[in-house]
Order: structure tokens, then C-alpha cells, then sequence
């Protein structure tokens, strides 16, 4: 979503309190100074999770009474997360490689890294969390780094969730 | 009831401990007088068909380390000849588990039930060797014929599963069936300590194996969940058929980063009729499979009820005579005991 803001202090918290108080969760906020508009008004790119429409509804109504305007509205569903485990020369077997692999599929983005580089000459660890439109693309996913762990000769370890 | 016990290690000594020790609540509620009328071990066989005294027979079992010195012992005999000759209603075989061939158990089952002899077993090796041979030969025979100590020691998976249960159709069981591995994953992730130096403390502590590869390459798991394909789904599985990955390659910075996400790497079977399979998982904290130390934890799947979830040791001589009691009991009643 994205709203825009008078710049002055204390605006942003009159577009952060519906959202929190209806139950939605905040994931990133980003202004865009670069993007101020003739107004003068600062454009605030927010992205939060609501659990069902009637929340997001809800939301939009207490913005729209706080006086906030929102410009832009952009909604998707039922995003699937997997968090996953590679263990092995991670990063010597071209971790930017498995993770453009997984890019590429589209629907499918790797959204968290964490490495854990072992001692030398011991492998290494990466937990990674794979972010997919759906199950079907989730799933897609995990059988695609199935196959590159295979040929990489790493470990990969899933979530008991995704059996 | 007159019981034969082949094999006098942890186990067959854990059974008789408990039958010395809850002998009044045996017989008070469930009417059951269990007389062990021969043991066998590795050197020989004592026979008694009146009974043995078994508080004498620990003892000389502890300080000689065979039943071979209690008195009547006989050096050298074997136990097919003990099943054949002794008049007995039932026989535990309790002998260490050979996952390749089934031996020395497996010949001890078929002597027993070609006997009429019924049997209790704790041994993986024959289930997963000749279960489907087994379980035939023991309807033929009109024997009963029960292994829950098999799988989860004290943990009553395979009772769960085919007795209370027996209503739902079950369509999947994963769980945490090695009380070893769950021990070093457990340890990994608190101290962050490489997983060589927990197993040589867990082998000081008589938690792993001299040799605890059957345990760290999940072969262990993978006997259980073959068992358990075959004895809960109906399957005809084979070892082979699961595919096995064990927990070797797990570091402290592996256990460390599922960690900070909230999770725990666990060694998971899952028996499923499309997918036999072990292998490390990450199980969220708080779930039923998230158990710490020497615990197993078993979920099932069903039509009915959703989901079950039971956890407890899945090891060690006391809590497994559980279960090889618990079998017992179940024999004796639904002979009309």
C-alpha cells in the first residue's frame, strides 16, 4: 500500500495506528523522499499482512476517518513461507546461482538469507526463507532446490510443515 | 502362565525385574502368574519347568554375567532345542537385533510359532526382515504374536495404532523414533558442541552404541518406520524401500540457525503408503514432534480424529518391560485370562 503523508512530525504513526489496531502486521515501511509529490506530500510504502478482506476493509475505513489518503492498494494472497536449512560448501558451490535458480521461478522469491560459515575445511550452513504466491509454486520451489542440492552435494533439510 | 526368555541382556533381565516386582498387581488385577520356566542366553540355558526363582537368577546373571551358573545351568544349550523341548505357553525373544538376516532371531520366532509357542519381541531384525512371512505363519499357527517394544520402547505406538485407534483409517505416522540422535541434535543445539565429542559422551553415558552408525545414519529410524508400514498400514515394505538420510552432516551452526528461527532439527521417519522416508526436519518449537533429550514423539494422521500425538522413552530396560508387559497382559486376556 502505499499513502502519502503531510511532511511534518507525527504523521506516520496516524497511518501505522489503524493498521496495528485492527490486528494487521507490519512487515517493512519505506519512504519515498525522492518521490515527493508537487504537494509537497511524502509517499510511504508500507507492506502488512491482514488475515481476511473484512480486516483490510476495516483498516481502510480507519485511514480513510484518521485522514489519511491512500493512493495505491495492492493486494496478494495466501503467500506461502518455508523456511529451509542447506548444509555443505554452501557458499563455494555459488549460493547466488541457487538462489537466482529460485528466483526464476516466477511467484517464487528467496526474501531471507543466513549464513553460517563453518570453521575451515568444514561445511557450511545457510537457513533460507523461500517465499511463494502459493503452495503450488512452494512446492515447486523446494523440489527445485531439491535438485540443486542434489547436484551440489549439499544437505538440505525442509520443514516438517511441508511434507 | 509359562514363559520362556531368550536372551538375557537389559532387556530379558528389565522383564524379569518387573515381574518380581509387581507380582502381587499382576495377579490381584489382571489374574496373570507369570513363571518363567527357561532363559536362554549367548553361553547356554536354565531350565526349571516349575518355575525359576527369579531374584536368585538376576543375581547370578549380574555377578557371573551368564544364567549358565545358576544351579541346573547347562553350558552350550541352545535355545531352538530349549523352544522345542520345554513345555511353555509363550516365549519372549529378546536377543540383540541383526538387521541384514534377522538371526539369531528370526529362526527363534519360526521354531517358536511352529511350536504353538506365542511370541513377544522387542527384536527389530526379524520384523523387518520377514514380518509379512511372520505375521502369516503366526495366524496359520493360531499364535499370537506381538513386537510393541519394537518400535518407540515404552512409547505405545504400534498398540496406539492398532488397537485404540482401530477405527480411523491412518494415513500417515512421522515421529522422532531414535532416542540417540535426538539426544546429540538435542545437546548440538543447546551447547553448540561438534557432534563427535556428544557422541563420545553419550557413549560414556550408555546412551549411543559402541558403533552408533545404525542410530547417526538413521538406519535405526528406518527399521522402525519399515515396521511400522508393514504392522500399522498394511504395507509390504522393505528396508530398502525408505529413503534414508541421517543426521551426520548436522552442525552446531546448522542446529544454531534453525534455532533462531524458532525451530529445531529433529531425525523424522514418516511412514505414508506413497512415501517411506527419514531424514532431519525442522520442527517448530512447541510442536508435538519438538521433544528434547532421549524422547521419541509419534503424530498420526487419521480420518477420524485428525490428529494424535504421543511422546514418552523410547528406551532403556524399565520403561521398554512396559510395553513387553503390556503385551503380555494383552496375550494373557485375549486368551480369556
Amino acid at each position: 500500500m502505499v499513502m502519502e503523508l503531510e511532511d511534518v512530525p507525527g504523521q506516520l504513526i496516524k497511518g501505522l495506528e489503524p493498521i496495528a489496531r485492527f490486528g494487521g502486521n507490519i512487515k517493512s515501511i519505506m519512504h519515498q523522499r525522492e518521490r515527493k509529490t508537487p504537494l509537497g506530500r511524502l509517499p510511504v510504502m508500507l507492506l502488512f499482512e491482514v488475515r481476511d478482506r473484512a480486516m483490510l476493509k476495516r483498516i481502510l475505513a480507519a485511514l480513510k476517518e484518521a485522514g489519511v489518503r491512500v493512493t495505491q492498494l495492492g493486494e496478494r494472497e495466501g503467500e506461502v513461507r518455508n523456511t529451509v536449512l542447506l548444509v555443505g560448501h554452501v557458499v563455494h558451490t555459488d549460493i547466488r546461482h541457487t538462489i537466482d535458480q529460485l528466483n526464476a521461478i516466477k511467484g517464487v522469491m528467496v526474501s531471507d538469507l543466513n549464513l553460517a560459515v563453518g570453521s575451515l575445511g568444514c561445511e557450511s550452513s545457510a537457513r533460507m526463507t523461500i517465499a511463494a504466491d502459493n503452495k503450488e509454486l512452494a512446492n515447486q520451489a523446494i523440489s527445485r532446490l531439491r535438485s540443486i542440492a542434489d547436484k551440489k552435494n549439499l544437505l538440505l533439510v525442509t520443514s516438517i510443515e511441508a511434507v | 502362565m509359562r514363559i520362556i526368555i531368550i536372551g538375557f541382556g537389559n532387556l530379558g533381565k528389565g522383564i524379569c525385574r518387573a515381574f518380581v516386582e509387581k507380582a502381587d498387581f499382576l495377579k490381584k488385577v489382571h489374574g496373570l502368574v507369570p513363571r518363567v520356566v527357561a532363559v536362554v542366553d549367548e553361553f547356554g540355558a536354565v531350565v526349571d519347568e516349575k518355575g525359576l526363582n527369579l531374584p536368585q537368577l538376576l543375581k547370578t546373571a549380574e555377578s557371573s554375567r551368564t544364567v549358565v551358573k545358576y544351579k541346573g545351568g547347562k553350558r552350550g544349550k541352545l535355545a531352538l532345542d530349549v523352544i522345542n523341548e520345554v513345555s511353555a505357553d509363550l516365549v519372549f525373544e529378546l536377543t540383540p537385533t541383526n538387521i541384514r538376516t534377522g538371526e539369531p532371531g528370526l529362526g527363534h520366532i519360526k521354531r517358536a510359532m511352529q511350536a504353538g509357542k506365542h511370541i513377544i519381541t522387542s527384536n527389530k531384525g526379524p520384523l523387518v526382515v520377514a514380518f509379512k512371512e511372520l505375521d502369516s505363519l503366526a495366524k496359520k499357527q493360531g499364535v499370537e504374536f506381538r513386537y510393541s517394544a519394537s518400535v518407540g520402547g515404552a512409547v505405545p505406538v504400534i498398540g496406539l495404532a492398532k488397537k485404540l485407534l482401530s477405527g480411523n483409517e491412518i494415513s500417515e505416522i512421522r515421529g522422532v523414533l531414535n532416542g540417540t540422535t535426538n539426544y546429540i541434535l538435542t545437546r548440538m543445539s543447546a551447547e553448540g558442541v561438534p557432534q563427535e565429542i556428544i557422541i563420545r559422551e553419550a557413549q560414556e553415558l550408555g546412551l549411543a552404541e559402541k558403533d552408533p552408525t545404525l542410530d547417526i545414519d538413521g538406519i535405526d529410524t528406518a527399521c522402525k518406520i519399515t515396521i511400522l508400514a508393514n504392522s500399522v498400514l498394511g504395507m509390504d515394505a522393505k528396508l530398502t524401500d525408505v529413503k534414508v538420510v541421517g543426521i551426520r552432516r548436522i552442525t552446531p551452526e546448522a542446529t544454531r540457525l534453525a534455532q533462531e528461527a524458532g525451530q529445531m532439527i529433529k531425525l523424522v521417519g514418516i511412514a505414508r503408503r506413497d512415501l517411506l522416508e527419514v531424514s532431519p526436519k525442522l520442527v517448530p518449537q512447541g510442536h508435538p514432534l519438538a521433544v528434547g533429550g532421549t524422547l521419541n514423539a509419534v503424530t498420526f494422521e487419521l480420518d477420524l480424529a485428525r490428529e494424535i500425538s504421543i511422546t514418552g522413552f523410547g528406551a532403556g530396560p524399565k520403561e521398554t518391560s512396559s510395553s513387553l508387559l503390556g503385551d503380555l497382559i494383552d496375550i494373557h486376556h485375549s486368551l480369556g485370562g
